[in-house]
């Protein structure tokens, strides 16, 4: 059929005939664009919009999706209300600096946790790397409402096992892990500090599998050789083999800042945002605002700010995630 | 590392972090991290197993003085908590985001990686666009698309907006496109239509990042939580991480009730998991998946 006589050899025409092919891409991909215009660009256009409306499901406003009329256009209000002192954006703010204190302590005490110990678990026997791989990912699985719930016991002052092991090697536990507004260490609150340790429990064997996948593919003889040149294990982890992972480093902390930023589950159990606000994280108070207020203009608004936060992150990650060298 | 014995010919072959620690000391840390990990899980699982009066006990005992499963059967019994129902919902949303998902990913992964046509680079760059709009700053408007299809308090509207996955797409192409081409020309010549090269050639070379994509994306959906706490409302349609969190407020201290609930909600997920710790391993070590 698409083989063609030419100087007496058969060349072989590329088969199938293209009109066939085109109609395929055509109905294969138009419907998937289309889904995605309406579920991602769409949601995402309006989203900018409702942030300059004062707008609420429960008004039928009368514009196009409902937008003017009773729920007006009211430009950059809701962002200058942001600098406010009202309630709403005394919370906002509150919000904002937990989101950025729970992301800046959740980074590096997250990369202190598994990347020695991914060097640890990649210094073993396989058999038991393995082991100690499929066990300390557990925790990662697992269902974020369960791991609240969780530890949300464990940190029950009288009947919590924390402080029953606190108490038991004879020191003073605190009396309210959770609900006491006026514990605060070092500026952070120590609800936010039980939330962070449940937190770091539960996400630290995601990076723990990646460092470890990542020095599995250093190549054993570049350490060799910095050691035949008389580097001790201590040099050679910070020469070499950091160095060689700062891709990996790069997009393990982008990656850990982005989800942390993101972070609601485990607030919303364990704390619902308390006390007084002081684990509120952005989430709980973009969907607070939007569900339980009906107030979504001011919820866009905060939305955007997060997007903002998160954005910035993101083209962080594509200016640096390139590397110049190979291995 | 290895077991080989040492010889002359490799001297330096241990000579590596784990030296620092002697292998030892590489094995308290570890056993260290283990206690942290699972304890825990058993202090759950314990909990779970002990009387309603034994938890109010302070100090709390960690092994229970006296093994039962009267939470498992109150929990059973109450006719507020029609468990079956409960894992039905789940268990639906689940395995029809896996299915789709998989469907759009890896119809749309085969075109972008085997055809050449007129704004193919345009439109993939569209959907790597979606990659960088996290799911928090467009939930208000995706609800209030949810109120339009007449979808809010149905477990469609958990299903309906996630058919197609940015990444699911970018994941499927990378793989197809090591897929050789003869393959589709071989077909091509013995007749076969393009959807027969996807549905009888391509996919069955998948298997790999089908599983991969599919054991994620039925994670992800089970453990999901704030859409589905922003879309279900009736109580018979919630998902099982719903249920838990209304479990838990109405039985607040009772934690033997709690503890047994978060287990039965954990079991499945544990149990896909175990099954497939090779293939959730290497999904995250190659791609960064989650």
């Amino acid at each position: 059929m698409a083989i063609t006589e030419r100087r007496g050899f058969r060349i072989l025409k590329p088969a199938g005939n293209a009109a066939g092919q085109k109609r395929f891409v055509v109905a294969g991909l138009t419907p998937i664009m289309l889904y995605m215009i309406f579920f991602a660009i769409l949601p995402m256009v309006w989203a900018v919009a409702l942030g300059f409306f004062d707008y609420s499901p429960i008004r039928a406003g009368s514009g196009f999706l409902g937008l003017g009329g009773v729920n007006p256009f009211v430009g950059l209000d809701n962002y200058r209300a942001m600098f406010d002192d009202s309630q709403p954006a005394r919370v906002f703010r509150m919000a904002v600096r937990n989101t950025a204190i729970f992301a800046a302590l959740v980074l590096p005490i997250n990369l202190l946790i598994t990347l020695p110990l991914a060097a640890v678990v990649e210094s073993v026997h396989d058999r038991f790397k393995r082991f100690f791989r499929a066990i300390y990912f557990m925790p990662t699985i697992s269902s974020s409402v369960a791991v609240a719930v969780m530890w949300g016991y464990i940190f029950n002052p009288s009947q919590g096992l924390l402080n029953t092991l606190i108490k038991a090697v004879g020191l003073t536990p605190p009396k309210a892990w959770l609900t006491n507004p006026s514990a605060v260490y070092f500026g952070v609150p120590l609800a936010m500090i039980a939330v962070i340790i449940a937190y770091l429990w539960q996400d630290f064997g995601y990076n723990l599998v990646i460092f470890i996948a990542a020095l599995q593919g250093i190549p054993s003889e570049i350490k060799d050789a910095a050691q035949v040149d008389g580097a001790n294990a201590w040099q050679t982890f910070w020469k070499i083999t950091v160095p060689l992972l700062k891709p990996t480093l790069l997009f393990v902390c982008v990656l850990t800042m982005l989800s942390s930023l993101q972070v609601f589950v485990i607030f919303d159990v364990m704390t619902n945002g308390g006390p007084r606000n002081q684990t509120t994280p952005l989430v709980m108070s973009i969907y607070e605002n939007a569900f339980r207020y009906q107030n979504m203009g001011w919820a866009a608004a905060i939305s955007m700010v997060l997007f903002i936060m998160i954005l910035i992150i993101t083209i962080i990650q594509f200016r640096f995630l390139r590397t110049d060298w190979e291995y | 590392m290895t077991t080989l014995p040492r010889t002359a010919s490799q001297p330096k072959k241990k000579f590596r972090l784990g030296r620092l620690f002697s292998q030892s000391g590489a094995y308290g840390i570890l056993l260290v991290g283990l206690l942290v990990t699972l304890v825990p899980f058993i202090w759950m699982l314990l909990t779970s197993l002990k009387s309603s009066q034994e938890i109010i006990q302070i100090p709390p005992t960690f092994i229970p003085e006296k093994w039962t499963f009267e939470s498992y059967r109150t929990i059973f019994s109450d006719p507020r908590v029609p468990l079956a129902r409960f894992y039905l919902n789940s268990f639906f949303v689940a395995g029809s985001r896996v299915a789709i998902t998989l469907f759009t990913s890896s119809l749309a992964g085969f075109i972008f990686a085997k055809y050449k046509f007129w704004g193919a680079k345009a439109s993939f760059s569209f959907i790597l666009m979606q990659l960088m709009i996290p799911f928090q700053v467009v939930m208000i408007p995706a609800y209030l698309i949810l109120v339009k299809l007449h979808l809010v308090d149905s477990l469609w509207g958990l299903i309906i907006p996630s058919m197609v996955d940015a990444f699911g797409i970018f994941f499927m192409r990378q793989f197809i496109e090591s897929l050789p081409n003869e393959l589709i020309d071989a077909a091509r010549i013995d007749g076969a239509s393009e959807f027969g090269i996807y549905w009888r050639i391509i996919l069955p070379q998948l298997g790999a990042a089908m599983a991969t994509l599919g054991i994620f994306t039925f994670m992800g959906t089970w453990n999901d939580y704030l859409w589905p706490l922003v879309v279900i409302t009736s109580h018979e349609k919630r998902t099982l991480p719903l249920l838990l969190t209304w479990y838990n407020s109405v039985h607040g201290t009772r934690y033997d009730l709690t503890m047994a609930a978060s287990i039965l909600v954990l079991l499945p997920i544990m149990v896909v998991y175990l099954m497939f710790q090779r293939w959730i391993v290497r999904g995250i070590s190659m791609t960064g998946i989650k």
